[in-house]
């Protein structure tokens, strides 16, 4: 206890002195495999004595039997319960103990799992990380558990949430044969049936060293994270089943969809989801170009027009969805009040169809370019975004180095490729448009 | 035989790899790393304007940030006047129009925004410059355009409209109401008439009185040296003229004595949004704060760990997620603990909430879970210092709050000192369950009642969006008064079990004037009826109707009932009249919603057939009539039901109460037998 104090006491007359490192803005990395097929990448900055250990696992909710939806999900609360060396509930006392921070997320095509240690408790994070890669409990307890936390879960993000409910009712209209037609959350009959030996299964089917890459990030020295990385991940085996990776090409919309749902809101809001193509290609990056001009920034085509000039719209916004395969883009906008919905969706039409029909000016495009820089340099900025960036950038496309590179594929995007992205995929019959409308407006 | 040789071997050797790691063991930590607070550089203006400086070269970013140091004021007719000129002060100056300056904000590449406290500028250090001719344009020239003014309004108001609808704005504004009073700042409350009631002069008069170089401070973080920061405070800021700052001091709101329980409705709400909250005096730098900081984190800070989370979450799997939070404030803190749960396990949440909190106030936290809670603390500390901005944020609140200039060097030091009797004292000191408002937003009619048990005088209020006082709970739009009677006879076993009972009879027993009496009743499909009075086993009167006559005999005699009355009987002596009230003729009206002894209830009016009028009420949560009211020739008869209990898969009420004028009958149902024969003779004429 003493030294902690001595220690703590010259630390704080270091603050003083120590200089802040100056870094050049390129993100340095090594990356190699194990044995056994995980991918690890190291990345190293040490202005903090902080340490992140994350792990992707490349299994998402695509990756689900329709008639059992929601796994992947599901073991992001599953993932905590413990290990066969970590009693249950543990495993997030040991974090928080360690002076850390822990939780996870899960999307259409993978899970991410991460601890954010002192420095010091790099060996701990991967301990835990270890173990539950090669042993989780998924037990009849913990899934029971679960089972009510997750619909808790569901109930508050999406039933009881205004508009809660929206994507995943464009995404059942919008695909037909894609396991994006199914929510995150999945169905709550689905997790609800489901035969603890399932839950086995899939963990041993996905959660697996070939199918995950660790990220470790922060003040670390290179040569001793790997001793120790080899000494908790060396013995974890193989995976011997196959993974499933759903190879579904969804057929072309084939004509305009388009329904309305009434739900508890307020407002009314309009949705309009175009099919466009899958994250990394070029012409996701054109795509994503076109949402920055649409709605990025109050002098963004939609907000300036629907908000600002007209008034018709409380809010307007536009995004593409990062997936992995194909899927959509999302433009959408709540009406002021007293607006009619139609009066307001034409006005959004309107506003496409400029871009299809003008090639943008110099001067906007030059804004569009100088967006995205600004938008690429912040997303790098916190350690923990680096981790999970490199992370996606090699479960994606293999490629770990983009997250030095994707700002070229940003800048590399056409005036004319904006207007041609416009016409080929901002079409009627390329969409889904939804309404949301208040039940009281329901006769 | 060879080959398990061979297997043992091979398992000894994958042994003795393995033995290098006992996977059993967590590992130990590593020597404990140095924690830098990096530094704030500070210097002042002449006009007063104080400016720190935090370096951090990481990435080509600067920002900017300007914070007012003001005391809240108290908007009345026109809250939210404060921050709209906040808001407004972005959308105009003397020199360019809102379109101009967002165009030029975002061709940068940069964010700017302003708020009735101050504002905010950051962009890639190469546009700096570009940036600040931005920011202060519209610090020295905003023009409140009125169109601006009338558009924000607009959309103000459409943005109350959804809020009505989201059960945390709901709460949010009654807290705000109970908790700190109409008249205190923090009690305001936006409506639409307070947001049309803003004018263009008194956003001008906000700006001028309150945007002053002396109540402010300058904040500068990022790729950019002391000296760079100090020319452009200077060039930029130099100018901005100072004038001195109305100050404001208001009391601190009254405590409540006792609970005080309250339910607002979300109509469809499969969840409630709970919270248990209350004031509490803990200025900034307060001595206690960290103490009463790790309290609250043993309780339901943030972590897995928490008491709360462990409890509601991952004990009984009530909820996704149930949190405390103890906020200290120059003028009042609070403290809020609260979750989304199931509709069903509101109140059960609620008792856990408060047994966690009590659980603080009497035991003393073990040592292990302390441990884990400071080291907790610490790692979010030393995390906080990857962002300049911390570094920035504790020299701002040395200043601001008069906090010892070690302060925050010394945190950990002091973070480390909490004992388990530290946090027992801080849990007794601001942990008052028994002062607290106790909220739950969401399925009123099937939570309200449950709740009861957490007042002391049994009173559960409901209160509506703006904080007030509703009587009785709105009725959803699409209820009709046959989905009422259908909802009852539902709620009584259904339409087939209540066409399979073909009699039944029922023994009770009252007391009139302090005299025993027995009654009995005897019912028969398709309307025969028979009603007996005893006194200590004495028939002391008796009323029969066999479907076409009856009569009443009494110690006065025997008499035949006829006429209106007759033509009442008929249908008043059917069974279960209520599941074919469209064929008998019954006429029914859905008079609205009200309240009986607490209930929230559907009031109706039924005319039977022979025009007699009976105003019902059936309950909203179980469909169960609770009470009657008729006009008889001996003046209004109300009755009122409960107990309801099950026989033959048909529910009956057990207890009637009977008030007729000044008299009041209690009635309880001791027998209640269902198709078991009754004797043909009762229905005799």
């Amino acid at each position: 206890m003493k030294n902690r104090f001595l220690l703590l006491a010259l630390s704080l007359f270091l603050a003083g002195v120590g200089a802040i490192e100056a870094q050049s803005n390129k993100i340095s990395f090594e990356e190699y495999d194990l044995d056994n097929g995980l991918h690890v990448i190291l990345h190293q900055d040490k202005s903090t004595p902080i340490v992140t250990v994350s792990v992707m696992y490349h299994v998402g909710s695509k990756n689900e039997n329709p008639e059992l939806t929601g796994f992947a999900h599901f073991f992001e609360h599953l993932m905590f319960e413990g290990t066969a060396n970590i009693p249950r509930g543990e495993y997030s006392n040991y974090v928080e103990r360690a002076g850390g921070t822990l939780n996870a997320n899960t999307s259409t095509d993978r899970t991410y799992y991460y601890e954010i240690m002192p420095s010091n408790q790099l060996e701990m994070g991967l301990w835990l990380e270890s173990e539950r890669m090669l042993h989780a409990k998924v037990d009849e307890i913990g899934i029971k558990t679960q089972k009510q936390v997750v619909t808790e879960e569901m109930k508050q993000t999406v039933d009881s949430r205004p508009y809660g409910t929206l994507i995943e009712e464009i995404t059942k209209r919008a695909f037909k044969e894609h396991p994006y037609q199914w929510r995150v959350l999945g169905a709550a009959d689905h997790i609800f049936a489901a035969k603890d030996q399932d839950f086995v299964d899939f963990y041993n089917q996905f959660y697996v060293p070939n199918n995950a890459v660790l990220v470790i990030a922060g003040d670390i020295e290179y040569d001793n994270a790997k001793q120790m990385i080899s000494k908790y991940f060396n013995e974890i085996p193989k995976g011997k089943k196959e993974i499933y990776r759903p190879n579904i090409v969804e057929k072309p919309l084939g004509g305009e969809v388009r329904d309305t749902i009434f739900d508890n809101v307020q407002l009314p809001l309009i949705a309009q989801a175009y099919r466009t193509p899958a994250i990394g290609t070029d012409d996701y990056y054109a795509v994503s170009m076109l949402n920055t001009l649409l709605s990025s920034g109050q002098s963004s085509r939609m907000y300036k027009s629907l908000v600002d000039e007209q008034q018709k719209a409380l809010q307007a916004g536009s995004f593409a969805f990062p997936y992995e395969d194909p899927s959509l883009a999302l433009t959408y906008a709540l009406p002021n009040m007293g607006v009619d919905c139609g009066d307001l969706e034409a006005a959004i039409d309107a506003e496409v169809a400029k871009v299809r029909n003008e090639l943008i000016s110099e001067r906007e495009f030059q804004k569009l370019r100088n967006q995205v820089e600004n938008s690429f340099v912040q997303s790098n900025v916190k350690l923990a975004n680096r981790a999970e960036n490199l992370a996606t950038n090699y479960t994606y496309f293999n490629n770990t180095d983009l997250i030095n590179t994707e700002l070229d594929k940003y800048l590399a995007v056409t005036r004319e490729d904006i207007k041609r992205v416009a016409n080929q995929y901002y079409t009627k019959d390329n969409r889904v448009v939804l309404y949301y409308l208040p039940k009281s407006q329901q006769n | 035989m060879k080959k398990s040789v061979l297997f043992l071997l091979a398992l000894l050797v994958a042994f003795n790899i393995n033995a290098q790691l006992d996977r059993s063991t967590p590992p130990k930590p590593g020597p404990a790393p140095k924690v830098n607070i990096g530094k704030a550089k500070s210097f002042e203006l002449k006009n007063g304007l104080k400016v720190f400086v935090v370096e951090n070269h990481k990435v080509p970013v600067v920002s900017y940030t300007l914070s007012l140091d003001l005391d809240p004021i108290v908007e009345g007719n026109k809250a939210g006047y404060a921050s709209m000129a906040g808001d407004l002060m972005s959308t105009g100056t003397t020199n360019r129009t809102k379109a101009e300056i967002d165009e030029a904000v975002d061709f940068i590449g940069a964010r700017l925004r302003t708020n009735s406290s101050g504002m905010y500028a950051s962009s890639l250090k190469k546009h700096s410059g570009e940036l600040l001719d931005l920011m202060t344009d519209v610090l020295y020239n905003p023009s409140f355009p009125t169109e601006e003014l009338e558009k924000a309004q607009k959309q103000m108001l459409t943005g109350l409209q959804s809020q009505k609808d989201d059960p945390n704005a709901i709460a949010s504004n009654i807290k705000s109401v109970l908790r700190y009073g109409k008249d205190h700042p923090y009690g305001e409350i936006l409506t639409d008439e307070t947001v049309e009631a803003i004018t263009v002069d008194d956003l001008k008069a906000y700006y001028d009185t309150y945007f002053r170089p002396n109540v402010a401070y300058l904040v500068i973080v990022g790729d950019i040296s002391v000296k760079e920061a100090k020319k452009q405070a200077k060039k930029y800021f130099a100018k901005w003229e100072s004038k001195e700052v109305p100050t404001y001091k208001y009391d601190m709101p009254k405590a409540f004595e006792q609970p005080k329980v309250v339910v607002a409705n979300k109509d469809g709400s499969t969840q409630s949004t709970i919270s248990l909250s209350y004031n509490v005096d803990l200025k900034p730098g307060n001595p206690d704060a960290i103490k009463a900081r790790v309290m609250n984190q043993v309780l339901g800070g943030g972590s897995f760990s928490a008491r709360l989370f462990q409890n509601l979450r991952e004990d009984k799997g009530f909820t996704y997620g149930a949190y405390s939070s103890l906020s200290s404030d120059e003028l009042v803190g609070s403290f809020n603990a609260g979750a989304n749960v199931r509709t069903s396990v509101t109140d059960s949440a609620f008792t856990e909430i408060i047994y966690e909190m009590d659980r603080m106030r009497t035991e003393l936290v073990p040592v292990e879970d302390l441990t884990m809670v400071k080291n907790s603390l610490t790692g979010s500390f030393s995390r906080s210092l990857e962002d300049p901005a911390t570094v920035a944020r504790f020299a701002l609140n040395i200043e601001k709050y008069n906090l010892p200039a070690d302060y925050y060097e010394t945190y950990l030091e002091k973070l480390n000192a909490v004992t388990p009797e530290d946090v027992k004292a801080m849990a007794e000191k601001y942990l008052k369950p028994n002062n607290a408002l106790i909220l739950a937003v969401g399925d009123v009619p099937n939570m309200k009642a449950s709740l009861s048990k957490f007042a002391q005088d049994g009173q559960v209020e409901m209160y509506d969006f703006y904080g007030n006082v509703v009587k009785a709970m709105p009725l959803p739009a699409d209820l009709t008064a046959e989905k009422v009677i259908a909802k009852y006879v539902n709620a009584i076993g259904g339409a087939d079990a209540l066409n399979a009972v073909n009699e039944y009879a029922m023994e009770g027993s009252m007391s009139v004037q302090g005299m025993p009496l027995k009654m009995k009743i005897y019912s028969r499909r398709p309307n025969h009826q028979c009603v007996e009075t005893y006194m200590q086993d004495n028939l002391v009167s008796k009323q029969v109707f066999n479907g076409e006559a009856g009569k009443v005999v009494s110690p006065m005699g025997e008499q035949k009932i006829e006429g209106e009355m007759l033509e009442n009987m008929k249908t008043e002596s059917i069974l279960f009249p209520e599941t074919q009230y469209t064929e008998l003729g019954y006429k029914l009206e859905l008079l609205g919603a009200d309240n009986v002894d607490g209930q929230d209830v559907v009031k109706m009016k039924i005319v039977n057939p022979s025009g007699k009028e009976q105003t019902v009420f059936y309950s909203r949560s179980t469909g169960l009539k609770v009470k009657e009211v008729s006009t008889t020739p001996q003046g209004t008869m109300a009755s009122t039901y409960g107990e309801y209990t099950e026989v033959n898969g048909v529910k009956f009420p057990k207890k009637m109460t009977q008030v007729v004028g000044p008299q009041s009958f209690d009635i309880v149902f001791e027998t209640i037998k269902v198709n078991e024969g009754v004797d043909a003779n009762k229905f005799d004429i």
